[in-house]
C-alpha cells in the first residue's frame, strides 16, 4: 500500500522498496537501525509534501536523510518508516553574488557550494570535516560546525531563509529578517524533528585576501592544550585552531604524507585568514606563545599546496585511523576553553581506565573535543568498554561546565544523556516547540529527546 | 529570579496580564502591551553572574545595562557588539528581547549570534534554561535564539550567556559633508572597499545625527576598526574613495569614535516629540539608496517631511516621517502608512510618540509563518499573560 502510493506520487524511479536497497538507508556513520518501510527520493518540495502526506495517512514515521555522514544516528530509522533522501535534490538554484547569498536544495554537497562560489571569490564558510560528502540539508539539521567556525560561526550564522515542509505536508517559509519569532534559528539544529527543509538561502562569505597556516609540535598534550588556552586568553582568535595528538598524527602522516611531525606528542594546526597587513603580527604573537609553552617546533606552510595537504590530513584524520584499528567511535563534547587541559586529561584517564586506545583530533580553539575511541566491534568486551569510556568522557565534560555535543548533534546516540545537562523543565520547554511543529512525533521520532520520559512534553514518541 | 518567577506564575494563575519592561528604550517598536494589569520591570535583576575573560564568555542578568557590560568588558579588551540605542538605559534582556539589529552586524554578527545560553521565566512561572556557557552547543533546540526578538511574549529573559569578542586595537571615524550629487558614488565606493568599514551611515535630514551639527546638507559617517596597520591602509583607501566620489570635506577623528557611532544609532529611534514616526526597512546594501529615495519621494507626495538615515553596510533604511505638529501628522499618517506598505511590505515602526501609532501597521506585513508563531505563543503562554498584543499579528 505504502509502496504503491509512493510510486504513484513520485514515479517508480524515485522510490526504493527492495530489501537490498532499503538496507543501505538503514544506517549512518554511527550505527544502523531498523529497515525503513520505503525510501523516497523526491525531486522537489511538491514531492516531499506528497511523501509526508502519504506517510502521515498510513501512520509511517518520516526520517529525512542527507548523505548519511551523521555521527550520532540522526538519519537512522530506529523504528522503520519512510526515509526521505535528498540525493536528487542537489541543485544550486540561485547564486546571488551581488548580495552574497545562494539558494540551494538540501542535497547540495557542502564543498560543491564553495567550489561553485569560488570562481567569483566567495565560499560557504561552515566546513565540517565531512564536507566533501555531507549536504547542506544535513548541515542545517545538525547546525554543523567545522574548524573554521571558530571565526566564521556555525551553520545557523549562515542560514538566511528556509523553505520547509511541515508534518502535515504543507510548505512554509522562514526568513531571518522578518519580524516574528526566529523560526529559522529553531529549525537549524533541530535534527529533522520540526520540519523538512526543501530549500535554503545561505550566506556566502568573501574569500580572504591572505591565508597562512602554521604547525606547532609539542612534546606532550598538556603543553599543547595550555598553549591553546593561552592563545585565546591573549585575545588572539585565529581563523582555525586544531589539535591532533600522537595517535592521530602518526595515522594521518602514514595516510597522507603531508609533513606532520610524527615525533610530536601533540600538534597544533593554526590558520589565520584575513588581511595581509595583520599576518606578520599574528604570526609573531602565535610563535611567541607556543614557544613559551614548550613547542618543539614551529613552522609555516610555504605554499597553497602545502596548506591544502595539511588540511587534507586534518580533515581525513578519522578515516586515517583505519590503519590503527578496525573500528573507531567519535565522541563529541565542548568545554570552556580554559578547561581544555583538564578535559584532555579526563579523556586520557577514562580511556586508560577502560583499556581503550584514544586519538584526539579536534577544534581546540572552540574547546570542542573529538576523542576517537579505537576498538574492534567483533570483540564484545571492547564494545562495552568503548561505551563506558564515552559515557565517562561526557560526564567529565558536564563536570567541567561543558556540553554533551558541540556540533554532531544528539541524534539517537545521546538522547538519554540530555537529562544529565537539562532539567525536566528545560526539556519540557523544548517539548513545547516540538508540540507545535510535530505534535504526533512523526518527524524523525526517537531523536534528541530521552526515551521513556515520564513527563509527556518530554516524551520522544 | 525566584521572586520574578513567583510573580509571573501568580499573575498567570489569577488571569492578570503583564507588561514586561527593561530600560524601555525600544518601547517605540511594536505596540504597547495591552490590556495589562501590572508592569514587571527587570531593572532590579541586574549584575554579572560570571565573566570568564580567558574563555571569552560572560553571563549576566537581564536587567544589567548594556553600558555597564561594555565597561566591564572593555577593561579586559573585549566587547559584545549590541550597538543598541541608549546603552546607558538599555538592558541586556530588553535589547535581546527586541532583537535589535545594529550597524556593525555585517562584520561581527547579530546579538543572537552571541547567545550561548539563556534562562527564562515562562508564563506559568517555570524557570527554563537552554544552552550553556560554551561556544559550540547543539544539545537540543536553539531556544536561546528563539527568545531573542520575541519581545517577551514567550517568556521573560532573566539571564543571558554570551560570547565576547576581542576589541579592535584602533578605531577611527570619518565625518563627511555629503552633497546630493556626490552621494551615490560615495556610498558605492565605501560599501565596496576591500577592508570593510565597521559601519557606514549616510543621512539626509536627521540634523545632528552624524556630527552634532545642524545643517541642511547630507552627511556621512564611516567607522573603521582594526589593527594599527590595517587602519592606516583602510584610511588611505577610504580617503581615495571619498576623493574619487567628489566628497568635499572630511573630518577624521580618532577620539570619540564610540560616541559618534552611538549618536548615529540613537538617531534611529529619535522622535520629534509627537509629530514623527520612524520606520525601518531592511534590504540589500546594493538596493538601499534606491529604496530610500523611492520612500522619500512617497513621503513627500503625501505632503509630509522625510528624513533618511541609511546603513550602507547592511542596507537598513530608517525614514523619519514628520509634519509641523501632531495634528497635521495625524491627518495624513494612516494614508501614508498604507501606501508605504504597498511599496515596502516589510517596513516596521521603530519609534513614535504619536497617539495614532496603534492604528498603523507597525509590524508591516504579517510574516508567512504567522500561524506557527501563534501556535508557539499559545503553547508557551496559553493565557496570554506576557506582553499581550505587543508583537506581530496581534500576539
Amino acid at each position: 500500500m505504502l509502496h504503491q502510493r509512493l510510486i504513484e506520487a513520485l514515479g517508480e524511479d524515485a522510490v526504493k522498496t527492495a530489501p537490498e536497497d532499503l538496507s543501505v538507508y538503514a544506517f549512518d556513520a554511527y550505527t544502523d537501525g531498523a529497515l525503513p518501510s520505503a525510501v523516497a527520493l523526491p525531486a522537489n518540495a511538491r514531492d516531499v509534501s506528497a511523501v509526508v502526506r502519504i506517510a502521515r495517512e498510513l501512520g509511517e514515521p518520516i526520517v529525512p536523510r542527507g548523505a548519511g555522514t551523521g555521527l550520532c544516528g540522526g538519519a537512522v530509522p530506529i523504528e522503520g518508516g519512510v526515509v526521505v533522501s535528498f540525493a536528487r535534490m542537489n541543485r544550486i538554484l540561485e547564486l546571488d553574488l551581488a548580495n552574497r547569498r545562494a539558494r540551494v536544495q538540501p542535497g547540495v554537497v557542502n564543498l560543491d557550494l564553495s567550489h561553485h562560489a569560488g570562481a567569483s571569490g566567495f565560499f560557504y564558510a561552515p566546513d565540517p570535516s565531512s564536507q566533501k560528502t555531507s549536504t547542506i540539508g544535513g548541515n542545517v539539521a545538525t547546525n554543523a560546525g567545522g574548524p573554521h567556525c571558530l571565526s566564521y560561526g556555525t551553520t545557523v550564522n549562515h542560514v538566511l531563509a528556509l523553505e520547509v515542509v511541515d508534518e502535515t505536508g504543507n510548505v512554509f517559509q522562514t526568513n531571518v529578517d522578518e519580524p516574528g519569532y526566529d523560526l529559522t534559528a529553531v529549525l537549524v539544529g533541530s535534527e529533522g524533528t520540526l520540519g523538512i527543509v526543501t530549500s535554503a538561502w545561505v550566506r556566502l562569505t568573501r574569500l580572504p585576501e591572505s591565508v597562512r597556516v602554521w604547525l606547532a609540535a609539542f612534546g606532550d598534550v598538556d603543553s599543547a592544550s595550555e598553549a591553546v588556552s593561552a592563545i585565546i586568553g591573549a585575545g588572539i582568535v585565529p581563523t582555525a585552531l586544531e589539535m591532533m595528538d600522537a595517535v592521530i598524527v602518526k595515522a594521518v602522516e602514514a595516510a597522507f604524507h603531508a609533513g606532520y611531525p610524527t615525533e610530536a606528542s601533540a600538534v597544533l594546526l593554526v590558520e589565520n585568514a584575513g588581511f595581509e597587513d595583520d599576518m606578520d603580527a599574528c604570526e609573531a604573537a602565535l610563535a611567541r606563545i607556543v614557544r613559551e609553552h614548550g613547542a618543539l617546533s614551529w613552522r609555516s606552510a610555504q605554499s597553497p599546496a602545502e596548506r591544502d595537504a595539511l588540511w587534507a590530513g586534518r580533515k581525513g584524520a578519522a578515516g586515517a585511523t583505519g590503519r590503527i584499528s578496525p573500528n573507531y567511535y567519535t565522541q563529541d563534547l565542548c568545554v570552556p576553553r580554559s578547561k581544555l587541559p583538564a578535559a584532555l586529561r579526563a579523556v586520557d584517564e577514562a580511556a586508560s581506565a577502560h583499556g581503550i586506545v584514544v586519538g584526539n583530533v579536534f577544534h581546540a580553539g572552540d574547546g570542542n573535543l573529538h576523542p576517537l575511541l579505537m576498538y574492534d566491534k567483533r570483540d564484545r568486551a571492547q564494545v562495552a568498554a568503548v561505551v563506558e569510556t564515552g559515557n565517562a568522557i561526557l560526564q567529565s565534560a558536564i563536570e567541567l561546565g561543558g556540553t554533551i555535543s558541540g556540533e554532531h548533534g544528539i541524534g539517537y546516540e545521546k538522547r538519554d544523556a540530555m537529562t544529565r545537562v537539562y532539567s525536566t523543565a528545560d526539556l519540557a520547554a523544548m517539548g513545547r516547540v516540538r508540540d507545535v511543529f510535530d505534535p504526533q512525533r512523526r518527524l524523525n521520532p526517537d531523536k534528541i529527546f530521552p526515551a521513556g520520559a515520564a513527563c509527556p512534553e518530554v516524551r520522544a514518541r | 529570579m525566584q521572586e520574578l518567577a513567583g510573580i509571573v506564575g501568580r499573575c498567570d494563575r489569577e488571569g492578570q496580564k503583564l507588561a514586561i519592561q527593561g530600560g524601555n528604550t525600544l518601547a517605540g517598536m511594536g505596540l504597547p502591551a495591552q490590556p495589562t494589569d501590572l508592569t514587571l520591570s527587570t531593572a532590579a535583576l541586574a549584575g554579572v553572574v560570571t565573566y570568564e575573560r580567558a574563555d571569552l564568555t560572560i553571563a549576566a542578568h537581564a536587567g544589567t545595562r548594556l553600558r555597564s557590560i561594555a565597561i566591564l568588558l572593555a577593561q579586559q579588551g573585549q566587547f559584545v557588539p549590541f550597538d543598541a540605542p541608549h546603552p546607558a538605559e538599555a538592558t541586556l534582556g530588553g535589547t535581546l528581547a527586541a532583537g535589535w539589529l545594529g550597524p556593525r552586524r555585517h562584520l561581527y554578527g547579530k546579538p543572537r549570534d552571541y547567545m550561548l545560553g539563556s534562562t527564562v521565566v515562562l508564563a506559568d512561572g517555570t524557570i527554563a534554561r537552554a544552552g550553556g556557557m560554551v561556544v559550540k552547543n547543539v544539545a537540543g533546540y536553539d531556544m536561546s535564539r528563539l527568545y531573542v526578538g520575541s519581545f517577551g511574549t514567550l517568556g521573560v529573559l532573566v539571564q543571558a550567556n554570551l560570547k565576547t569578542l576581542v576589541l579592535p586595537r584602533r578605531s577611527r571615524a570619518f565625518l563627511a559633508r555629503l552633497p546630493e550629487r556626490t552621494r551615490s558614488r560615495a556610498v558605492a565606493q565605501v560599501s565596496s572597499l576591500e577592508i570593510r568599514p565597521s559601519a557606514a551611515f549616510w543621512v539626509r535630514g536627521f540634523a545632528t545625527a552624524i556630527d552634532g551639527e545642524d545643517g541642511t546638507e547630507g552627511r556621512m559617517l564611516v567607522v573603521l576598526e582594526g589593527s594599527e596597520a590595517l587602519l592606516e591602509r583602510a584610511t588611505r583607501d577610504l580617503r581615495s574613495a571619498l576623493g574619487r566620489a567628489g566628497v568635499p570635506e572630511t573630518r577624521v577623528v580618532d577620539a570619540g569614535v564610540r560616541e559618534s557611532l552611538e549618536r548615529a544609532i540613537d538617531a534611529c529611534v529619535a522622535t520629534l516629540g509627537e509629530r514623527s514616526v520612524t520606520y525601518r526597512i531592511l534590504g540589500f546594501p546594493s538596493q538601499a539608496e534606491a529604496r530610500a529615495l523611492a520612500i522619500a519621494e512617497l513621503v513627500e507626495r503625501s505632503e509630509l517631511r522625510a528624513e533618511l538615515l541609511v546603513d550602507a553596510m547592511n542596507g537598513d533604511v530608517f525614514v523619519r516621517v514628520s509634519d509641523l505638529d501632531a495634528l497635521a501628522l495625524g491627518a495624513k499618517i494612516e494614508g501614508f502608512d498604507e501606501s508605504l506598505h504597498a511599496l515596502e511590505p516589510g517596513a516596521i515602526v521603530v519609534a513614535s510618540r504619536h497617539p495614532h501609532r496603534s492604528n498603523l501597521a507597525v509590524w508591516g506585513a504579517v510574516p508567512a509563518a504567522i500561524d506557527r508563531m501563534r501556535a508557539l505563543k499559545a503553547r508557551f503562554d496559553p493565557n496570554g499573560t506576557l506582553n499581550p498584543g505587543r508583537f506581530v499579528g496581534g500576539i
